[in-house]
């Protein structure tokens, strides 16, 4: 079944492309663009050579403009991380990686209708809801690739889907969104063995290996749901202005992209680990406003986002052994406050604050002993607080004539973890950008940046474009 | 009796104001003998933001030269509708998407300007690495203006009332050669000479000097001094005058902007450029952003 779903997804994509390029030489009428990439990765602690990624990329995309209201667009990407090949620690992950490869490729593929105040994209798309920056309140409608832990532009880290997304712009500023989404892809983990493997992940792999070493077993099942349209994905967005105050509303209903893992013992030391995934919805506003007026918070831009999560799948367990051992459905809830602002000419800060507050502090109804009904980080099964205060501060600025562009991002939480990301992009030649960067991490091991504090990383990118 | 003359003239600068900014919308003027400086300067805004037109799009190219004569480039297309909307305050919206290189190929900025001109601009921008719109701060006015020798004010949003003018003589403009085209332009056009301070102090130039094309009211070349009131900058600016529904629309087709301290210039060409196309209003939004597909 899934390989006829993908023979047909392919067919669909030459058909397109070859529609395209047969029109290709139509003035005026058919454009494309794309780069081929290498991203590099060094291990940063003890800097010892570790390699963490030999990525090569290239990319495509195409448009061919029908007529003045019909657009076809496709973008092709296919990309190998030659550090699986080099490195024989991370041999177990060359599957999982190489999953993620085939799967990847078709970053779009879709129709653009556009009739008076009605548009249409039909196709496999991204949808980015939301002000937030590097955070994913209302980002939620595409799920992510988490190979690279949460450091890859979001255009490359969301997963597109199939969809249909119809829009209807009643007044001018004004737009309704209608989302359908009948298609299923689970957010995607670094896989075992590779540099942003997570620690719960790597501590399951471990007791899954020691069950098979004194000659248990562990039985795994993944449930997805079920291809039925009553399945599918929808959501809802409405963005209007009242003044200068630009807003959304939004609703998202459908599946959790990522499955919940449920272990039941069969006796001795045999496993069942059911993987399924749960249905939820997001309620959601956004916000955004400039101050243009004369006054102290001129100049300033505020946004924000926030969303209610109902029925979350969110683990309960011990987060002191970082054992999960049940899945509550809550509604919790995650709200974020932007700042941006340019100060001395031409550098900017930008800073966010939220908050993602979870429905309880202990589950209330469990039978289970007491240190074991706490929420767990589903990153690494270690201690969730129920309010946990996030930061982010983003300073950059350019020099010469934009051709180099420092950028530090600095991202944690009140748990003393967090992430400090400096970069600088140089701009060698019109098609040729170098980009130098470190990615330093520190906190407790069960926190989400804590647990990578040993993957520090030094990369380095240069991208071809054309 | 200091603060009765004070307001009195304070009154008397508010109503020079109200006049010299009172140019009604969608018309052509040109300067005429005997004006003064600030009705000069006022339609040389005029022009300089083509308040004259409904809308307008350009195709245009931009070139980064540094010193060593290393060239870097974009292609830019551009909207603009005009609209000097009093129940909005939105005097025109501009929407720049970058078409080349691909590296850039996508990023768009959207900017809806106000008539109140203590007001600053509402910026959005289309981030093609994020396929997420971003409300930006204003970047400030004596910030580069997307990486040239031209600040945002330069461009965008330097207006009359930011300066203060003197007319110091009418000549004939000695002709300006530039080393892009390789072709001199505007020799012995008649032109009125005005001095501009901007207003706000201490600022990166303490006054422009202004070569005014008697034509069509154009800004053609300006010099700019430091605050020690050294030269530091040029900018040349060449017009060709479109005949749109029987009506003379002026309209920059090439700019050349001269940093005198690094040696670094940029020129700017605006091709294919068409006014008054009826462009909808609606192509100029947050939520038209949204869909950008590149």
């Amino acid at each position: 079944m899934v390989k006829k779903e993908e023979v047909m997804k392919k067919s669909v994509f030459v058909v397109l492309f070859l529609l395209s390029s047969s029109f290709a030489f139509a003035e005026g009428q058919f454009d494309f663009s794309g780069y081929l990439k290498n991203e590099i990765g060094i291990r940063l602690q003890d800097f010892n050579g570790d390699l963490q990624k030999f990525k090569n990329i290239a990319e495509v995309a195409g448009e061919y403009t029908v007529k003045e209201d019909v657009v076809l667009f496709a973008k092709v990407k296919y990309w190998y991380d030659l550090m699986y090949d080099f490195r024989s620690q991370y041999d177990k992950g060359q599957d999982a990686m190489g999953h993620i490869q085939r799967t990847d490729w078709l970053r779009d593929c879709y129709l653009d209708y556009t009739n008076g105040a009605w548009f249409l994209r039909l196709g496999k798309q991204q949808v980015a809801w939301g002000q937030a920056d590097g955070i994913t309140v209302l980002d939620r409608v595409n799920p992510v690739d988490l190979s690279e832990y949460w450091l890859q532009d979001f255009v490359d880290m969301r997963i597109p889907l199939w969809m249909a997304n119809v829009n209807y712009a009643p007044k001018l500023n004004s737009n309704l969104q209608i989302l359908i989404i009948p298609d299923f892809e689970q957010s995607t983990s670094a896989p075992i063995g590779s540099p942003f493997t997570t620690y719960a992940y790597t501590r399951y792999d471990n007791w899954k290996e020691s069950m098979k070493r004194i000659g248990g077993s562990v039985d795994e099942n993944i449930y997805f749901p079920a291809k039925k349209f009553e399945n599918s994905t929808f959501g809802l967005q409405w963005s209007d202005r009242i003044g200068d105050l630009a807003y959304t509303l939004n609703f998202l209903d459908g599946y959790y992209y990522s499955a919940r893992n449920t272990t039941i013992g069969l006796g001795g030391v045999r496993f069942k680990v059911d993987r399924a995934f749960k249905r939820w919805q997001m309620y959601g506003s956004s916000f955004n406003k400039t101050f243009t007026n004369p006054g102290f918070m001129q100049g300033i831009t505020l946004r924000g986002d926030l969303a209610l999560y109902k029925h979350e799948p969110t683990y309960i367990g011990d987060p002191v052994t970082a054992s999960a051992k049940e899945i509550k459905r809550w509604d919790n809830v995650f709200w974020l406050i932007g700042a941006d602002r340019y100060v001395a000419t031409n550098w900017l800060l930008s800073f966010q604050f939220a908050q993602y507050i979870l429905d309880e502090a202990k589950a209330k109804d469990n039978t289970r002993p007491v240190q074991q009904q706490y929420p767990l980080n589903p990153f690494t099964y270690g201690p969730a607080d129920q309010v946990e205060n996030i930061f982010s501060l983003k300073v950059s600025t350019d020099f010469m004539n934009e051709r180099l562009k420092p950028e530090v991002l600095w991202s944690f939480t009140d748990d003393n973890q967090g992430r400090i990301s400096p970069k600088v992009t140089y701009e060698v030649k019109d098609n040729l950008w170098l980009t130098c960067g470190i990615h330093y991490f520190y906190g407790d091991l069960l926190d989400s940046n804590g647990q990578y504090r040993e993957q520090g990383q030094f990369y380095t990118q240069l991208k071809y474009t054309f | 009796m200091k603060k009765l003359c004070l307001a009195v003239l304070g009154i008397v600068l508010l109503t020079g104001h109200a006049m010299a900014s009172n140019l009604e919308y969608f018309k052509v003027y040109t300067p005429k003998q005997g004006m003064s400086a600030d009705e000069i300067m006022n339609i040389e805004y005029f022009v300089k933001y083509t308040k004259f037109a409904h809308d307008a799009s350009f195709y245009g190219k931009a070139y980064f030269i540094d010193k060593s004569g290393s060239v870097r480039e974009r292609e830019t297309t551009r909207l603009r509708i005009t609209l000097g909307r009093k129940s909005d305050d939105i005097a025109y919206k501009d929407l720049v998407m970058f078409t080349a290189p691909a590296q850039v190929k996508g990023l768009a900025t959207l900017t809806w300007t106000y008539m109140n001109p203590k007001k600053e601009q509402d910026t959005w921008l289309w981030v093609p690495s994020l396929k997420k719109i971003r409300k930006i701060s204003a970047a400030n006015a004596d910030d580069s203006f997307m990486g040239s020798d031209f600040t945002n004010e330069d461009i965008l949003t330097r207006r009359f009332e930011d300066e203060a003018y003197t007319l110091l003589r009418e000549e004939n403009f000695k002709g300006y050669h530039c080393d892009f085209t390789k072709k001199t332009y505007y020799q012995d056009a008649p032109c009125f000479v005005i001095e501009a301070k901007p207003k706000r102090s201490p600022w990166y130039y303490s006054k422009r000097i202004l070569w005014v094309d008697k034509a069509t009211g154009a800004g053609i070349y300006e010099e700019m001094y430091d605050p020690n009131g050294k030269l530091f900058k040029i900018i040349f600016k060449k017009f060709q005058v479109y005949n749109v529904n029987g009506k003379e629309y002026p309209a920059q087709e090439l700019l050349e902007g001269k940093d005198l301290r690094t040696g670094h210039r940029t020129v700017i060409t605006n091709e294919d450029i068409r006014f008054d196309i009826g462009i909808p209003e609606d192509q100029l939004t947050e939520q038209k952003l949204m869909q950008s597909r590149w």
